[in-house]
C-alpha cells in the first residue's frame, strides 16, 4: 500500500486522570497505520489499551505531545478541525451500543445522527432505510417500533444501523458483538464483511474473541500494556502461538489444532485461521494417505 | 475568632495533609469547586454583617460606610476567618476520601451507629444505602462518559448551544439522559436480584469478613486529637478559636 494511509497513529501515549494519585498509563507510545479499505483487527487482553486507542480516532480523545494523529492527513490535535466531519467520517460503535439509544421509536433513534449533519427528511428516509437494511433490520416493520421494547440483540442492530445512517468511511466496532447470540453474530459478521467487500467500507475490529478477528480481518495489531507488541497479516500473528500466550491470548480453536498436528509431526502446509481454511486443510492431510478408512468415507459425503 | 488561632488551625491542617502524603497540589485542586460558594460568602458577610460583630480583643472601627453598606474591621475578620475556616474544613474532608477507602469509611461508620440498633437505628441499613449510593456516583460518572462518547460519534454536539435555542438544548441533553437513567434504572434491578439470589438479609448476626481494630496509631490520632480539643477549648481566653 503506498498511499498515505487514512489514519496513522504515531507514538500515542495516554493517561487517564492525569495528574491525580488515581492516573492510570493507558497507552505507552503506539504506531499504527489504518489504510482505506483494509479490515483490520486490534486484540490484546482488557486493559491493554485498545479501546483507548480507538478512541483517538475520532476524535474523542485528543492526542498529546508528542502523540500524533493523522486522519485524512488532518491532526486531531488542532482544536479548530471539523471535527463533526471527522466523527462522520469515521463512526464508532461501542461495546454494549444498546446504551445509546434514547428515542422512543427505533426509526427516529437511527435519524439522530443523519438529523445532526443537518440532512432533510426526505434523505434522513433514505439513509435510515439504508442502514436499517444493512444491519437486518426490516424498515416497514421496525422503524415504528418501540426502542425499548426491542430484544437486546435488536437494539445492538438498531445501535449499529445508527452509526451507519452517518454513511462512515471507516467503522471502528469496540467489541461491539459481546452479548450477542452466536447466530446474530455470524449475520452480524456476514453483513459487515459484505459491507467491507462490496461497498469497500475499512473496518476496524476491535475484540477478544480471536475466531471473530480471524474470520473478518486481513491485518492484525496486538496490544498489551499500552503497546502494540505484534502486528502483520492475520496469519503471520496467528503462526505464532507462544508469543501470543505471553501477552495473554489464545489462537483461534482452528489454529490451535494446526499447531498441535505440526506437533505431532503430521505436517499442515498453510496454517489456517479460518474454520473453512482448516476443513480444506485437514482434508489435503487424509487424501494423501490414502490407506486411512476415514478418507472414503469423507470422500463420499463431499 | 481570631487571626493568630486561624494560623495555628490552618498550619495544623497543612502539617496534617504533608503527614498523609498525599500530594498538596492534589488537595488545592479540591478547593477549586468550593471557591464560588467562599467567595459569596465573603461577599455578603463584607456587606451585611458591618455591626452584627465585633472582632476579639479589639475596639471596633468602620472602615467604610454607604448607605445600608457598613464595613468595620469586625466584618473584614469575619470574612477572613470564615474562609480560612472554610479552607481547613475541605482540607480535612478530602485528607479524609483521600486516605481512606470508602470501604474503610462504611465500616467505620456501622461500627459507630451499632451502640444504637439498641434505641432501632438500622445501622447496617444505613450503611448499607450509604455504601450503594456512594458507589453508583462513580458507576454512573463513567456510563455518562460512554453515552456522551457514543452520541458525540453519532454527531451530537456535546458543546454548547445558544440560550436561547432551549428546545433543541433540551432535546441534546435527552439524548444523554435518558440511556442514562436507563441504565440506572437496569443496575438497581441487577443489584436487587443480585442480593436475593445470595439470600441477602442485612443486620443482626451478621458477620464481617473485614474487622477494624484500634491500632497504635489509631490510639495515637485519637489521643492527639483530644489534646489538641483540650487546648482549643483551655486557650480560648487567649485567642479564641
Amino acid at each position: 500500500m503506498s498511499e498515505a494511509p487514512f489514519i496513522q497513529i504515531n507514538d500515542l501515549h495516554h493517561v487517564y486522570l492525569r495528574d491525580t494519585p488515581l492516573e492510570i498509563t493507558a497507552l505507552k507510545g503506539v504506531d499504527m497505520e489504518i489504510h482505506m479499505g483494509e479490515s483490520v483487527g486490534i486484540i490484546g487482553r482488557t486493559g491493554s489499551g485498545k479501546s483507548t486507542v480507538v478512541q483517538h480516532f475520532n476524535g474523542l480523545i485528543r492526542p498529546r505531545e508528542p502523540g500524533k494523529v493523522l486522519v485524512d492527513g488532518e491532526d486531531m490535535s488542532d482544536p479548530k478541525i471539523d471535527i463533526k466531519r471527522v466523527r462522520q467520517r469515521v463512526g464508532l460503535v461501542f461495546q454494549s451500543p444498546q446504551q445509546q439509544l434514547f428515542e422512543k421509536l427505533v426509526g427516529d433513534d437511527i435519524a439522530y445522527g443523519p438529523k445532526r449533519l443537518g440532512m432533510v427528511q426526505a434523505d434522513r428516509r433514505e439513509r435510515v432505510k439504508w442502514a436499517m437494511e444493512m444491519v437486518g433490520l426490516d424498515f416497514e416493520r421496525f422503524k415504528d417500533r418501540f426502542t425499548f421494547s426491542l430484544s437486546g440483540g435488536e437494539m445492538r442492530k438498531t445501535a449499529l444501523a445508527g452509526v451507519l445512517a452517518l454513511r462512515p468511511e471507516v467503522l471502528i466496532l469496540d467489541e461491539s458483538t459481546t452479548g450477542v447470540d452466536p447466530r446474530g453474530r455470524k449475520e452480524l459478521m456476514a453483513r459487515l464483511l459484505a459491507l467491507h467487500k462490496e461497498h469497500g467500507l475499512t473496518l476496524v475490529f476491535v475484540s477478544p474473541n480471536m475466531e471473530e478477528v480471524a474470520e473478518l480481518v486481513e491485518r492484525v495489531y496486538v496490544m498489551d500494556d499500552g503497546r502494540v507488541v505484534m502486528s502483520g497479516t492475520t496469519r503471520e500473528v496467528f503462526s505464532q502461538p507462544e508469543e501470543l500466550f505471553q501477552h495473554g491470548l489464545n489462537v483461534p480453536q482452528v489454529t490451535q489444532v494446526a499447531h498441535d498436528l505440526r506437533a505431532r509431526g503430521i505436517g499442515v502446509e498453510r496454517v489456517p485461521v479460518t474454520v473453512d481454511e482448516g476443513v480444506e486443510e485437514i482434508w489435503k492431510i487424509l487424501s494423501s494417505c490414502e490407506t486411512s478408512p476415514l478418507v472414503s468415507t469423507y470422500q463420499a459425503t463431499r | 475568632m481570631s487571626y493568630v488561632a486561624n494560623a495555628i488551625l490552618l498550619l495544623v491542617t497543612l502539617g496534617l495533609v504533608l503527614l498523609s502524603g498525599v500530594s498538596l497540589k492534589y488537595i488545592f485542586f479540591g478547593l477549586k469547586p468550593a471557591l464560588p460558594l467562599i467567595i459569596v460568602l465573603a461577599i455578603l458577610q463584607l456587606l451585611f454583617y458591618g455591626d452584627a460583630f465585633t472582632p476579639h480583643g479589639m475596639a471596633s472601627r468602620t472602615y467604610f460606610r454607604w448607605g445600608w453598606i457598613h464595613i468595620t474591621n469586625g466584618s473584614v475578620q469575619l470574612v477572613i476567618v470564615s474562609a480560612a475556616r472554610f479552607v481547613e474544613l475541605l482540607f480535612l474532608t478530602s485528607l479524609l476520601t483521600n486516605t481512606t477507602t470508602l470501604t474503610d469509611i462504611t465500616h467505620g461508620i456501622e461500627d459507630m451507629l451499632k451502640p444504637f440498633s439498641r434505641f432501632g437505628v438500622p445501622a447496617n441499613e444505613l450503611a448499607l444505602v450509604g455504601t450503594i449510593s456512594l458507589r453508583f456516583v462513580p458507576l454512573l460518572g463513567e456510563q455518562l462518559e460512554t453515552i456522551m462518547k457514543a452520541q458525540a460519534s453519532r454527531g451530537a454536539n456535546v458543546a454548547h448551544k445558544s440560550k436561547l435555542e432551549f428546545v433543541s438544548r433540551a432535546r441534546q441533553v435527552a439524548a444523554f439522559i435518558v440511556p442514562l437513567f436507563v441504565d440506572a434504572f437496569r443496575r438497581g434491578e441487577d443489584l436487587i436480584l443480585a442480593m436475593q439470589a445470595r439470600c441477602y438479609v442485612g443486620g443482626r448476626g451478621r458477620s464481617s469478613f473485614v474487622r477494624l481494630r484500634f491500632q497504635r496509631m489509631d490510639y495515637l490520632a485519637y489521643g492527639v486529637g483530644l489534646v489538641f480539643s483540650v487546648l482549643m477549648l483551655g486557650l480560648q481566653s487567649y485567642f479564641p478559636f
